[in-house]
């Protein structure tokens, strides 16, 4: 699958990508920070960032895989990356590249965290193009791509974090052959979580964790690994839609997932 | 009117909903599977939600999943475009159960049309003619005899059971009758479990049209006139027009007028279609109803400047449908190439993969409703329909022209498209004289046909 398949993935709309991708993309995930700055710091800004996609991002790919943790946090000057671990089953989509947060989508509060895809060729998708932007760095168009799964541009207004962006791309490329992490919604229909829905519970692969019910027919939220729960990401009562990402788990790599 | 309404579709006619739905001032929520995820009606939507996984029968044809979305979005209504649940009577059962509205016609209106005999039967009794067919089941050879003479040959033998060719046979002299027969009773039991045949008149080189009419809840319906859909490849339609070349004014009106009075007598509601075969002497018979909005619409919508998915949706909303047949005129012609994602070179195999650069064809008259982009992936899990061309002239002669000239500035690379049989039919002289029957393609093969149209 070719890298560049992004970029005319997108349909023509009216807000297209601004003209110099070099000058706007990276600003389009990260902290919104005071402006006019002069061209000294934004220089220096554009260093760091490719500092990080260049040579800490792949670094700490390279890393988590191979660490019993969820999430890294590593700082660069003004900027941060977070990678986390990755979530069920394959990558984090994107969100669409179009998701707008004035969007009543169920779950809607949870920008960032796109609904989780069980089809494995995203993920081989998402690594692909993350890889390459990160060995890519020098110059050019920065962390363009770097977005959760697919939409480079995904990071909304409400979430413009260099950490948002990483962190679907550090889930993907650190999923290898590692475990799943997030239960996804089996469905359209209303989350009620179950008792095993608690930080800190120990789960094996399979439990219930909770349901989502579905005109009346509840429909199964399962442990996708063995593991720990992490934390609970939708509210009870949420209306949430398939594949939407519901309880975040930490396998217990090497021990009784095996 | 409705407050939101569940697109329960995907492609263009999701994007064709959506359009109607924002020109009514309605909010609109898009249902998709996962395979649709990057699509347009999805990028363009208000709000859209994910129902399930690639695999229809668990996304767009699981009437749960689309119910429960509805609900969870707050939507008032579903649309189901076409095919997927469109004409499922359950389905707008369930949905109305759930105090939501489904937008066709309501339940009991598509139970009493929902079986094709019995809507032959019932139409057939307010006037409108029907193929001639043997009185029942064919009892004995005496009887199949009989019932041959009387609706004279060739007749086609049928099962009671089933579809698919299986136990079908045409016959044209009583010599052939009885063999037939008992080759079709074994085909029948075997295939079906069931033997019953009976006969039906098989009409030579027959013409597919069909009247669009639109009845509100009051009873107030009118036709839009017909539409020729004789260019067909094994049963399925790629090119369509209005006015039907097969007819005189004088007969199309006839045929239009007669149709909506048998629906009106029979109490239809909402837009629909009556198909009709007209065999070589200009007689039409009644096949089917189609109680949903059809692919060909826009055919209709060129020729009327009638919007009718709005309409659709006003209807169901329980609105007058505030225009009369006065009001319908039917100015020029209009026609309508399906742009399908399959190889007409090689038995119009379907094809899926990545659209590399899109161009849409405009001017005068000229209309594309599609859901494509550059870079749009086309998945492989559903139909292959891209998008529909429609061409628009005062006349034929000029739609035809403006039809190649579109369909020569259209880009769709990276795909194999089936463009090349709408140029060699607007290229093959029994198509430009409006000759064609429902064999033109089958009789000689599209390969074939695509030859003779490059020798030309």
């Amino acid at each position: 699958m070719p890298d560049d398949r992004d970029a005319p993935r997108r349909p023509p709309r009216g807000d297209a990508r601004p003209d110099d991708p070099g000058e706007a993309r990276p600003d389009a995930a990260v902290d919104a920070r005071p402006d006019p700055r002069g061209d000294a710091a934004r220089a220096a800004d554009h260093a760091g960032i490719d500092r990080l996609a260049g040579t800490l991002v792949p670094a700490l790919i390279a890393k988590l895989g191979t660490l019993n943790v969820g999430e890294l946090e590593v700082r660069e000057g003004d900027w941060k990356v977070r990678l986390r671990r990755p979530p069920g089953g394959g990558a984090s989509y994107g969100r669409r590249a179009t998701d707008r947060p004035s969007r009543a989508h169920p779950g809607h509060e949870l920008h960032g965290h796109a609904p989780a895809s069980p089809e494995p060729h995203r993920s081989t998708r998402a690594i692909a193009s993350a890889t390459a932007e990160a060995t890519n760095g020098s110059g050019g168009p920065g962390l363009a791509p770097v977005g959760p799964g697919l939409g480079g541009e995904a990071a909304t207004a409400g979430d413009r974090r260099l950490g948002a962006g990483a962190l679907a791309i550090g889930g993907s490329a650190a999923s290898a052959d590692a475990q799943a992490q997030i239960a996804t919604s089996p469905a359209v229909g209303v989350f009620q979580p179950g008792s095993k829905a608690v930080a800190g519970t120990r789960v094996r692969a399979g439990d219930r964790l909770g349901v989502v019910d579905m005109l009346g027919v509840p429909q199964e939220v399962v442990a996708p690994v063995d593991g720990i729960v992490v934390g609970v990401i939708v509210d009870a009562g949420t209306a949430v839609e398939y594949g939407q990402e519901l309880v975040h788990l930490e396998s217990a790599v090497g021990a009784e997932g095996r | 009117m409705f407050r939101k309404i569940l697109i329960a579709n995907r492609g263009e006619i999701a994007l064709r909903i959506l359009r109607a739905c924002r020109t009514l001032g309605v909010q609109a929520v898009v249902a998709y599977s996962e395979a649709d995820r990057d699509s347009l009606p999805v990028q363009l939507a208000d709000e859209a939600i994910c129902i399930g996984p690639a695999d229809a029968r668990r996304s767009y044809l699981s009437a749960p999943a689309v119910i429960s979305a509805a609900i969870v979005t707050g939507c008032d209504a579903i649309h189901p475009g076409y095919g997927f649940l469109s004409e499922d009577e359950t389905f707008a059962e369930v949905v109305g159960a759930h105090d939501l509205t489904f937008i066709g016609p309501p339940p009991p209106v598509l139970d009493r049309f929902a079986s094709k005999e019995g809507t032959r039967r019932l139409l057939g009794s307010y006037g409108l003619p029907t193929i001639p067919g043997s009185d029942g089941m064919l009892r004995d050879d005496e009887h199949a005899l009989a019932e041959a003479a009387r609706i004279g040959y060739p007749v086609l033998i049928k099962p009671s059971a089933g579809g698919g060719g299986k136990g079908m046979r045409m016959v044209r002299t009583p010599r052939e009758l009885d063999s037939a027969i008992k080759v079709c009773r074994s085909e029948a039991r075997s295939a079906f479990g069931d033997d019953s045949l009976y006969l039906e008149k098989w009409l030579e080189d027959n013409r597919h049209v069909e009247v669009q009419v639109a009845v509100d809840r009051y009873g107030h319906g009118v036709h839009l006139g017909e539409r020729d859909c004789s260019v067909q490849r094994r049963h399925q339609k790629i090119l369509e027009e209005a006015p039907t070349p097969a007819l005189s004014p004088a007969a199309r009106a006839d045929l239009s007028e007669r149709a909506i009075r048998a629906v009106v007598a029979a109490g239809y509601e909402n837009v629909g279609t009556l198909e009709f075969l007209v065999d070589g002497a200009g007689d039409f018979y009644f096949i089917e109803i189609n109680c949903r909005i059809q692919v060909e619409h826009p055919v209709t919508e060129m020729l009327t400047g009638i919007d009718l998915v709005a309409t659709q949706i006003r209807i169901a909303a329980g609105e007058p449908l505030g225009f009369s047949q006065a009001d319908v005129q039917l100015r020029g012609h209009a026609m309508e190439f399906r742009i399908n994602a399959e190889d007409p070179a090689h038995e119009f195999r379907p094809g899926a993969g990545v659209v590399e650069a899109f161009h849409m064809p405009g001017g005068p008259g000229i209309r594309m409703d599609t859901h494509l982009y550059p870079g749009y992936e086309v998945p492989p899990f559903y139909d292959s329909l891209l998008g529909k061309l429609i061409v628009w002239g005062p006349d034929r002669a000029t739609a035809i022209q403006r039809g190649r000239a579109a369909l020569d500035e259209l880009v769709v690379d990276g795909l194999t498209t089936n463009v090349e049989i709408h140029k060699a039919l607007l290229a093959n002289q029994t198509f430009l004289d409006g000759r064609m029957t429902t064999n033109l393609l089958d009789r000689i093969g599209s390969a074939a046909f695509l030859a003779a149209a490059a020798r030309t």
